[in-house]
């Protein structure tokens, strides 16, 4: 059904319209919350509470762009706060990432399966910026002035983390292959 | 199969699988948040007589039929009273009707480390002025429209001008500045959205720099991270005032004063030597003679900071490429010290200093640079003034008014920049048809886009560049 449709019945009080809203986007939403984070416990947060703020404002919320890429932005926006709430003063960002747990431990509420390993593994490589910029745009198929918005920061410094990030994982996956 | 694609691909390919337990805390706490949120829309929209009204179905087809012609009506009446389309004149008029400008600009620490005032004339030119750098400077100036006195709080000293001596501008003559954005500058984007409200997103060349429009006054509220509004500043902003514990130090003609301190002197007479090795350096380099350009720039530095990168320039012309990496650098700290916007502004700093990494086979470290630069270099493909610095930081003698490339050749020559730093041609054509010029660059933006490889190429073929005014006015 579309977006907009669903958004219609969520405003009108339909909570059919949220649960499928709901089941359309969370794996979505979570691969990518992975794929930045690497840490599923970061992204069953950051999806978890992206979707319950939603659901608390849907009533107001008006859709000017697509709702998917709406989401991603918020996710994104979500796994970095977490991420730097989690942290401890030793550990930036990347370390963090770098030191993500098994993501294929059975005994987690969400698994992954071995594409989303690889994309993780991939991603790792890069600083939270541009992985940031290079997920947002691979995934959500933000245009770069939506990323740069969502991000608070010029469209410029969006492309140039984008292509920074596109060279250094050139080179990251050319050296998965010869492996 | 090009990394973004991988990346696609993988994304298309991975699957989660979420337990129930997650699954039904996560649609749980939403459903909840939902119900909240849709109890208190109950309790605001309360039923009520105009509700109860409304569900008669005679009152329903009134209130359709009304809203027909109200409908009909305000068709007509839009056509008739249709919005205009923005347009830069709009806000050159608007700001040709302003006496009072306040700029700030803060800090990543949310401190003002710049603010200003400036008192408009008829003219477009200013009449008074009042700069404060609180960080890191501590520096300020007020002009009250005589005199200019610059406050040198290292020193705690005041020392006075006369104005025509001595004059501080944000950007020199407002009126040219107006005028090179109504001749030059671009909308980018009509009703963007900006810190959530809509605003016009403009290119200005004079400044290099992106600037929101308020759709309503037409006036810019933002150039770069400065933000700015029009109201008339509190009394005494153009006030000259002497802190207490201050030395007063008048300069002005036929005024008595206290001895010129002595670190006042030294300074003055060091401008003074600086100024002169500058523009003999600058020129030295214009005409190609690269030693005697390092030689004079090497004393210039500190004058301008211009002196540093085109001491860069002369470096990297006497093929000692190390040094004009440093000196590069050393520019961009300088731009960076005074503007959170140096990667725009600096961006044909960051080209320089990637040709000289490339030069000492520091290919990471070139290609780093060439991705900040790139955006720029790509849109003057279109907007060819946004390229402007590029032809500046290449050639001083405009800063003299000596040489002034045409649009025409700002775009040949940015494509060969281009060229030389991917290896990519996209056969642009100067002479070509408009359609085929236009092919070739959207060729680059498509290269851009999809991340097309960064790679230095001396060997590259290089456009001509116009040799007569004839040739670059075609």
């Amino acid at each position: 059904m579309q977006d907009m449709l669903l958004l219609t019945m969520c405003k009108q009080g339909d909570r059919d319209g949220l649960r499928r809203i709901y089941e359309k986007y969370r794996d979505g939403l979570l691969i990518l919350a992975i794929a930045l984070s690497g840490d599923v416990n970061i992204s069953e947060d950051a999806v978890h509470d992206t979707f319950v703020k939603f659901a608390g404002s849907v009533r107001d919320f008006k859709l000017t762009g697509s709702l998917r890429a709406y989401l991603a932005a918020c996710v994104a926006n979500r796994v970095r706060d977490l991420i730097r709430t989690r942290r401890n003063q030793a550990c930036s960002l990347e370390q963090h990432r770098l030191s993500s747990v098994d993501l294929n431990d059975p005994s987690r509420a969400v698994i992954c399966n071995e594409q989303l390993e690889r994309l993780s593994s991939a991603l790792a490589g890069l600083p939270h910026e541009q992985r940031e910029a290079v997920v947002l745009r691979a995934y959500g198929q933000m245009r770069f002035s939506v990323i740069a918005k969502s991000l608070g920061v010029s469209v410029n410094t969006v492309k140039g983390r984008y292509r920074y990030g596109i060279g250094k994982l050139r080179s990251i996956l050319n050296g998965e292959v010869r492996k | 199969m090009r990394p973004i694609a991988k990346i696609k691909t993988l994304f298309a390919q991975s699957n989660v699988t979420v337990g129930s337990e997650a699954d039904s805390k996560m649609v749980n706490d939403a459903l909840s948040a939902f119900d909240e949120s849709m109890r208190t829309e109950t309790a605001v929209v309360q039923p009520s007589v105009r509700r109860t009204i409304m569900k008669s179905r005679i009152t329903k087809l009134a209130v359709a039929a009304l809203i027909v012609i109200a409908a009909a009506l305000s068709i007509t009446l839009l056509q008739n009273a249709a919005v205009p389309a923005y347009a830069l004149d709009q806000t050159v008029a608007a700001l040709k009707n302003v006496r009072f400008m306040h700029l700030v600009a803060h800090n990543d620490a949310g401190q003002i480390e710049d603010e200003r005032w400036i008192e408009v004339g008829m003219d477009g030119f200013q009449i008074r002025y009042r700069q404060e750098n609180p960080v890191p400077r501590n520096f300020g100036v007020i002009e009250d429209g005589e005199s200019t006195a610059v406050y040198r709080n290292d020193k705690r000293a005041v020392i006075i001008y006369d104005r025509k001596d001595m004059q501080y501008q944000w950007v020199g003559e407002l009126g040219k500045a107006f005028e090179n954005l109504r001749r030059e500058g671009k909308i980018l984007q009509e009703n963007a959205d900006y810190q959530d409200r809509r605003a016009h997103k403009v290119w200005w060349p004079m400044l290099s720099s992106e600037c929101y429009v308020d759709p309503e006054t037409k006036l810019p509220i933002s150039i770069g991270r400065t933000q700015l509004t029009y109201e008339e500043p509190p009394a005494g902003t153009f006030e000259i005032v002497i802190p207490e514990g201050y030395t007063v130090i008048d300069k002005r003609p036929g005024t008595v004063t206290e001895p010129v301190p002595e670190w006042l002197l030294e300074e003055e007479n060091a401008q003074q030597n600086k100024a002169e090795c500058f523009n003999q350096g600058t020129h030295a380099l214009a005409r190609g003679d690269y030693a005697q350009a390092a030689k004079q720039l090497e004393q210039a530095l500190g004058y301008d900071s211009w002196a540093c990168f085109w001491l860069g320039s002369a470096y990297y012309g006497l093929g000692q490429y190390d040094l004009a990496v440093e000196k590069f650098t050393k520019m961009l700290d300088i731009f960076k010290e005074f503007s959170r916007d140096a990667d725009q502004l600096c961006s044909y700093c960051y080209y320089a200093r990637g040709l000289a990494y490339a030069r000492l086979g520091m290919d990471e470290e070139a290609k780093a640079d060439w991705q900040v630069c790139l955006p720029l270099m790509i849109r003057t493909l279109r907007i060819p003034s946004a390229g402007w610095t590029f032809e500046y930081a290449d050639n001083p003698l405009i800063r003299y008014g000596e040489y002034k490339p045409s649009e025409r050749e700002t775009v040949i020559k940015m494509i060969n920049r281009l060229r030389l730093i991917t290896g990519e041609n996209f056969g642009y054509d100067p002479d070509a048809a408009a359609e085929d010029k236009e092919k070739a660059i959207a060729a680059w933006e498509q290269w851009f886009e999809s991340s097309g490889q960064i790679k230095f190429s001396p060997d590259a073929e290089i456009l001509p560049a116009p040799e007569t005014a004839e040739d670059a006015d075609k």
